[in-house]
């Protein structure tokens, strides 16, 4: 175990940590509004695949992370026009949603190089700066909620819709902006999961860490900071897996390939059955009552 | 059995028997023109990267009826996504979304090939060997969900995160499996021992598998048990609510566990009808995202057997199709997956739309 707490494996947690902290940000925002988006790995996927595409063609990894931010705002304004405006299903909209992402996303990387061809690997960011843009996502998620109308709105378009309806708010409205914004940092989260530590993209490049961030933000009982954290207990996991994985040990490496999934589910034991569930999540709101 | 299963389907939207034509159209119609609209959506694609969509798709077509073998290999492919539908469908009727039947159809496969070559088992005679082995598969198909029920029901933890949490858990299982666990010792490359004398048998005549056969026959037998059984009736209440179930005589996480279960049940089937039939043996790469096709499968054919039965065969023609048209073509060989990912959005956006018009 002792080998496990080395310099390089914290900071490795951390870099496996900082994308599925920014995704879970960005659920925790859609979901404290009445938006259960399950969407959410392949919003990470998409702007992954931007974030590669637009540093390819700038040279700048932070012009990618930009392009992975609006693309998914623009998954999420997608997906908010599927649930939201035209109230689809939400669970199977998101599955839909992630399925379309991960084979989209997959054709739009192939066709992306000539066959035959390595595909280019991009410059890379460095980690500093990525661990404080999580960090200042953190404190204006947290600001927002908990200091503003807006997010006081936003929290109770989740929790009771009719109320924030007879307050002369658009419910319609305010769960539109949150899925966008959810989306955006569900796009910036794989932009910088593929600008960042790894430098290039590959097919289905997240690997569930969209779903991993869903289960955090159930995990975190709808609150930011406890969001982060549970990112960076999965990073460890994560980390320790990588670590364990070249050196011979007396348990399988497979089980450190389990374990992050595995710590999730425990933690899901631990923290399902709790009343901070937003009341209204995943319930379309219909004015005037359905 | 159609009008029984709509209305409860629907009881919670709309009043019984409210206009049925327009709501057959709207079950036939949404899924019809999904798929229209995915293949033109498909061809505008393949017309931006200056292939001309008409010919790829009478290649998908040629390729599908024409080329020997072609109607085999749809089968083939069709044969898993059915019996995972299925399954899922089932589910889904009772509002149980789970997503897990990759990682039941792996552990099933896994299970089931880790028994037929077990030193000792390898030896029995073939038709004793293959029915212990489909039962192995199917339990631990079971099994594997009913973790998710327990789940559901010990902590109220969603039924989608743990269903799919347990799929990279399942992965996981198969990695090692093939690596240490059941691994041919003779082979270079991680890999179980075949299958042997486990394998289905071909079916003489069309040259296909007994799996497609057993997966065939399990389309009526879903109807029925979904339609006149006493499973069938709680599926569509706890589809209708929780607390219409929990009002009447079953207790909804029982109910909630029965559920996933068949679908598990149906799931590790098709993970042995797979090794059985086709690879023959599990290998790392076993998994090829069957059990998220199976997905789109249950819900392009409306939850209902026959549905699915269809829809099965169109996913696994489009698939087939398109393989042999990228011998032909310069398309990427994702193509056929975005079609068939097309095809589920405009079906979810369609339904939502038409539900919006009738109302």
């Amino acid at each position: 175990m002792e080998t496990l707490l080395t310099l390089a494996t914290l900071t490795a947690a951390v870099r496996l940590a900082v994308p599925v902290a920014m995704a879970a940000l960005g659920e925790l925002v859609s979901e404290r509004a009445g938006v259960l988006n399950l969407g959410l790995e392949g919003m990470m996927l998409s702007g992954g695949l931007a974030g590669y595409l637009v540093t390819l063609e700038s040279g700048s990894p932070w012009i990618g992370i930009l392009g992975g931010l609006a693309v998914g705002a623009f998954c999420g304004a997608v997906f908010a026009v599927l649930v939201v405006v035209v109230q689809a299903n939400q669970i199977v909209t998101g599955l839909a949603f992630t399925l379309l992402a991960l084979s989209a996303t997959t054709y739009l990387y192939e066709r992306s190089y000539a066959i035959g061809q390595s595909p280019p690997r991009i410059p890379r960011l460095s980690m500093p700066p990525l661990v404080v843009l999580v960090l200042v996502a953190l404190v204006v998620v947290w600001f927002v909620l908990n200091r503003t109308t807006a997010g006081l709105v936003l929290g109770a378009a989740g929790e009771a819709p009719e109320a924030v309806d007879a307050l002369g708010y658009r419910v319609d409205r305010v769960r539109f902006a949150a899925t966008v914004a959810g989306g955006a940092l569900g796009g910036l989260a794989g932009a910088m999961l593929v600008c960042g530590p790894l430098g290039l993209f590959v097919q289905n490049v997240t690997a569930g860490r969209g779903w991993v961030a869903l289960a955090l933000v159930v995990f975190a009982r709808w609150r930011p900071v406890p969001c982060v954290l549970g990112a960076l207990l999965f990073g460890f996991c994560d980390a320790a897996q990588l670590r364990l994985q070249g050196t011979a040990t007396a348990v399988p490496y497979e089980v450190f390939l389990a374990l992050p999934y595995l710590v999730t589910l425990v933690a899901l034991m631990v923290r399902a059955r709790d009343s901070r569930t937003p009341r209204a999540l995943a319930v379309p709101f219909v004015r005037g009552g359905t | 059995m159609t009008a029984t299963v709509d209305r409860v389907e629907d009881a919670a939207v709309r009043p019984p028997d409210d206009d049925r034509r327009h709501r057959l159209v709207a079950a036939i119609g949404v899924p019809v023109a999904a798929l229209v609209v995915a293949l033109v959506a498909g061809g505008i694609l393949m017309g931006v990267e200056g292939v001309a969509p008409m010919s790829v798709y009478g290649e998908v077509l040629r390729g599908v009826f024409v080329l020997d073998g072609g109607l085999r290999d749809t089968a083939v492919v069709a044969t898993p996504l059915l019996l995972l539908g299925l399954g899922l469908a089932v589910a889904y009727r009772a509002r149980v979304f789970t997503i897990g039947a990759e990682g039941q159809y792996i552990v099933g496969a896994v299970a089931a090939t880790g028994w037929a070559t077990a030193e000792g088992v390898r030896g029995w005679p073939g038709p004793v060997l293959v029915l212990t082995s489909l039962m192995v598969a199917v339990a631990a198909g079971a099994c594997w969900a009913a973790v998710t029920a327990g789940l559901n029901a010990r902590f109220g933890a969603s039924v989608v995160i743990t269903s799919l949490l347990l799929n990279y858990v399942a992965a996981a299982l198969l990695a090692w499996a093939v690596r240490v666990g059941i691994r041919d010792p003779g082979a270079f490359t991680p890999q179980s021992r075949p299958i042997g004398a486990a394998g289905l048998p071909e079916v003489p005549g069309p040259a296909i598998h007994l799996g497609f056969v057993l997966a065939l026959a399990a389309v009526p037998l879903a109807g029925v048990l979904l339609a006149r059984s006493r499973f069938g009736y709680r599926v569509e209440v706890l589809g209708a609510g929780k607390e219409v179930l929990g009002a009447g005589e079953a207790r909804p996480a029982r109910v909630t566990l029965a559920v996933l279960a068949v679908c598990g049940a149906l799931a590790g089937l098709a993970g042995y009808v797979e090794v059985a039939g086709v690879t023959e043996r599990v290998t790392p790469d076993f998994a090829t995202g069957y059990g998220y096709t199976a997905i789109i499968v249950a819900l392009l054919g409306r939850l209902r057997p026959t549905g699915v039965l269809i829809a099965a065969f169109a996913l696994a023609a489009l698939s087939t199709g398109f393989d042999a048209a990228e011998r032909g073509y310069e398309i990427p060989s994702s193509t056929a997956g975005v079609v068939q990912a097309l095809v589920v959005v405009f079906f979810v956006a369609g339904d939502a739309l038409a539900h919006r018009m009738g109302r």
